[in-house]
């Protein structure tokens, strides 16, 4: 069952084709991965199906719904959320506080203006951050940890959201060798254990291969080939444009 | 109301428009180049118009004195805009927006507050030159003739800066810093001294058009509050850091005062508040900007 | 002694206050509460969501036109009419905010101005209405209250019950969603907020709390002016929160204490006022961006506030 459906979608940005003619579908409970060399435009692709940008033309089919050039935050309460690239946290804000916001969100008790929030959601946000190996920063400022652990916040945030739908941009950058592998191992539990759809997109080929059940290979916008992993590396074109250099 | 009358409502309309762009311009300039709203821009406006009456007084009030008087104030303005960049705005540069409006705000309260201590509460009166006491006749109506000086100016600013920034390299140098801080500081040019730069021109400007002003009606304190509201609305209406944009706003600026006096005096700057809230709704880049997400 | 003590020891403090202070003082207190509350209500806007709103006072002024007027041409009891005036200043944030939270940083900053002296070019103008340029006089408080004394009094239950309805909401998920938007926008747009509809609730509360301190002076001054709307106003609550700091909950308050005093004992011997504050304003600006409390936190250990030190370590953070 298709949890997500991208039909002909185009951007462009002044003279650039960001993306053309994008045709996209992920199953429900699937764990892909979307790769290409640096500008092929897979932020772009992930801002146009987060409400980030608004397409050209084309349409973005979320659980039947058509959500395109929805704004960001109507698409979020749909189902769909998303960590970016560069960490997008609260840097004044604790570890602890940060998390709890997206909670407090998605329980709708954001338009609560008279009951202290330091109780609310205490449980709930104190397990996201076990989850996500967060526990032991849980009262430091945020803007004061590592490079690692800011994208594992970002990782903790995007799932406070309770997405069905998880838009993973470089999920281990910056990260240690042990680091990329906890973190990969936590988005596996979460694809099979809760069932959570995750598209995530990275440089790192072992991640990728270890990880994604299907695969996607962009190339100046277009999608290029795609299916099963082991499939898509002996595709010629992939080889030579993308994996040429590490063959 | 026939046209010449119509004609000379025109030409009134003019007049203002371009004292509103000596005014607007240097505001223009300064948020344009360095990103900084200049709030003290009017009251250092004033001041020029003050340093313009004192330089002319000490000339003992002789026609030449006052051509002599506009130049030597507007020069003296600019070096006081440089001395304020140096000392106090170049700490500002990379601090938070509300930082810099406070630090431009609180410096209006000081210059107002000096001007009376130096110069007193009374108006000051300049005499007009006899080369401009009568009124010139074009087109049958007849026109203030400090007015079409007022014009002549104005465009010749206008043009001028236009030559400055498209023709020379100082202009292409301050130019290239809007784009890329970066780029024109690897060239080894040090940004500040562009900024400073920039910033005294500006003033150099408002200098000029504060003494221009001078000789119109008499100075007055406070002059300088109604005139920041108008420069500021001209600045959005024409577009922020955009000169163009600067100089049609002031013009129809200008003529939305001229007419509405015949039609409804006090509805001038409610009207053109309203068009100013408009814009920014609308299009807050205003009519020649570059947009950006606001 | 944790906070809570401290607070209640002043809060027991300015309940014997008039006892111990002459009549001029009392005066002066009473001044700064009020305008202690207009100030942290403005900081509902700048410190909390992030902006900086130069046209508050015009909410101000509205909230002081509806009691006025209210108490000149009817027999409304003083405590209904500043519910008419936080009405009064709300509908009115309501209208201008919609299209100011469209905007934000300069363009926030140069819409509120500019509505800010609509109103009062509108205030001004009507005169059968407002009585323009002339004001409103003779504006009395009804008996029980004409001592000064009392009115002290009163005006400490009224805005002492406002900062602890304030102090709720900054403290709810709405207040720590509101400090979201400002530490990063962006990111609270990806977790699901409409920034927009957030900013507008927020704009119209601070506007509604801004209308009752506005509704407190009129019969505290006897009279009141177009010129409590406009855009010279307006800077007296951005001036207290910026000497005060920000980034605290009382620091508005702790800027209104100082500002006030140092207008009553400058005034006292010059008139060059603006000139005083403009120099206060440049200091504070280069060397004490957090205000006082941003100075406190950081030399004085004794003095931290659980709440206040999470603010301050919030901006301190965004500025280095």
């Amino acid at each position: 069952m298709a949890i997500l459906k991208v039909e002909h979608l185009n951007k462009h940005f002044g003279g650039l084709q960001a993306t053309y003619d994008v045709n996209f579908e992920m199953k429900s409970g699937e764990l892909s991965a979307i790769i290409g060399p640096n500008g092929a435009g897979k932020s772009t692709f992930f801002n146009l199906l987060t409400g980030y940008h608004k397409a050209d033309s084309g349409r973005v089919i979320f659980q039947g719904k058509n959500i395109t050039n929805w704004a960001p935050h109507k698409i979020v309460r749909l189902g769909i959320a998303r960590a970016f690239q560069v960490s997008n946290i609260y840097p004044a804000i604790t570890t602890y506080e940060n998390v709890r916001q997206a909670i407090l969100t998605k329980q709708k008790r954001t338009l609560n203006l008279f009951i202290p929030a330091g109780r609310m959601a205490k449980e709930e946000t104190t397990e996201l951050l076990e989850i996500t190996g967060l526990s032991s920063f849980s009262n430091i400022i945020a803007g004061k940890l590592s490079q690692g652990d800011k994208k594992r916040l970002e990782l903790a945030i995007a799932l406070g959201c309770k997405p069905e739908l998880l838009f993973l941009d470089e999920p281990t950058a910056g990260m240690s060798g042990e680091e990329t592998l906890e973190t990969m191992e936590l988005v596996k539990r979460l694809n099979q254990k809760l069932g959570l759809t995750i598209l995530f997109t990275e440089h790192d080929m072992p991640v990728v291969f270890g990880y994604a059940e299907h695969l996607t290979v962009l190339h100046l916008g277009s999608i290029i080939a795609q299916g099963r992993p082991e499939e898509v590396r002996k595709n010629e074109m992939v080889q030579k444009i993308y994996l040429g250099e590490e063959a | 109301m026939d046209a010449s009358m119509i004609f000379a409502q025109f030409m009134s309309g003019l007049s203002r428009g371009m004292m509103l762009f000596l005014i607007a311009s240097g505001l223009s300039l300064i948020f344009g180049v360095m990103n900084i709203l200049n709030f003290a821009h009017a009251a250092l406006w004033l001041v020029g118009a003050y340093f313009c009456y004192t330089f002319w007084y000490l000339m003992q009030g002789t026609a030449l004195g006052l051509w002599l008087s506009i130049i030597l104030a507007a020069i003296a303005l600019a070096a006081v805009g440089w001395i304020i960049e140096v000392v106090l705005i170049r700490r500002v540069y990379n601090r938070e927006l509300s930082e810099q409006l406070l630090l431009t705000y609180a410096l209006v309260l000081v210059i107002d507050d000096l001007i009376k201590i130096v110069w007193g509460v009374e108006d000051k009166l300049i005499e007009r030159p006899p080369v401009v006491a009568d009124p010139v006749f074009i087109f049958g109506a007849p026109l203030d003739s400090y007015f079409v000086f007022v014009i002549i100016v104005g465009f010749g600013v206008a043009i001028g800066l236009w030559w400055f920034l498209k023709k020379t390299r100082y202009g292409h140098i301050i130019r290239a810093s809007v784009y890329s801080r970066e780029m024109v500081s690897a060239l080894g040019i040090p940004i500040p001294r562009i900024y400073t730069g920039v910033f005294a021109m500006g003033i150099f400007i408002a200098g000029l058009a504060g003494a221009i002003q001078a000789p119109v009606g008499s100075i007055t304190l406070g002059m300088d509050m109604a005139v920041i509201i108008q420069a500021f609305c001209v600045v959005v209406i024409g577009g922020l850091g955009s000169l163009l944009g600067t100089f049609v706003a002031s013009l129809v600026v200008g003529e939305v005062y001229a007419f509405s006096i015949l039609f409804w005096p006090e509805g001038a700057l409610v009207l053109i508040f309203i068009v100013t809230a408009l814009v920014l709704i609308i299009r807050p880049w205003g009519l020649f900007g570059t947009p950006v997400r606001t | 002694m944790n906070r809570y003590s401290w607070l209640g020891l002043i809060f027991i403090a300015t309940l014997i206050l008039p006892h111990v202070i002459g009549e001029f003082w009392i005066h002066v207190a009473i001044e700064i509460l009020i305008f202690g509350l207009f100030a942290v209500s403005f900081n509902m806007l700048f410190g909390y969501m992030g902006q900086l709103s130069f046209g508050h006072a015009a909410y101000f002024g509205v909230g002081a036109y509806a009691t006025g007027l209210l108490m000149l041409k009817t027999s409304v009891p003083l405590p209904v009419c500043l519910v008419f005036s936080m009405v009064a200043a709300g509908v009115a944030a309501l209208i201008f905010g919609y299209f100011c939270v469209r905007l934000t940083g300069i363009y926030f900053a140069i819409l509120t101005m500019a509505f800010g002296q609509l109103i009062y070019y509108i205030i001004f103008q009507w005169y059968s209405f407002t009585g323009g340029d002339n004001g409103l006089q003779g504006i009395v408080p009804p008996g029980w209250l004409l001592n000064v004394k009392n009115y002290y009094y009163f005006t400490i239950f009224i805005v002492t019950a406002a900062l602890i309805v304030m102090w709720f909401i900054s403290e709810s998920p709405f207040g720590y969603t509101m400090r979201a938007i400002r530490d990063n926008t962006e990111r609270t747009r990806f977790i699901g907020i409409n920034v927009r509809k957030y900013m507008l609730i927020n704009f119209v509360v601070a506007g509604m709390f801004a209308g009752l301190a506005g509704g407190l002076l009129g019969p505290f001054t006897r009279s009141i002016a177009p010129d409590l709307c406009n855009w010279q106003q307006s800077g007296v609550p951005v001036f207290m929160t910026v000497i005060g700091g920000p980034l605290g909950f009382f620091g508005p308050i702790i800027g209104s204490v100082i500002y006030t005093f140092l207008f009553a004992f400058i005034t006292g011997f010059t008139e060059y006022w603006p000139l005083t504050i403009g120099l206060v304003i440049i200091f504070v600006v280069l060397y004490m961006p957090g205000g006082i409390l941003g100075l406190v936190h950081e030399k004085m250990d004794f003095f931290k506030f659980k709440h206040l030190t999470n603010d301050i370590d919030k901006g301190l953070e965004k500025e280095t």
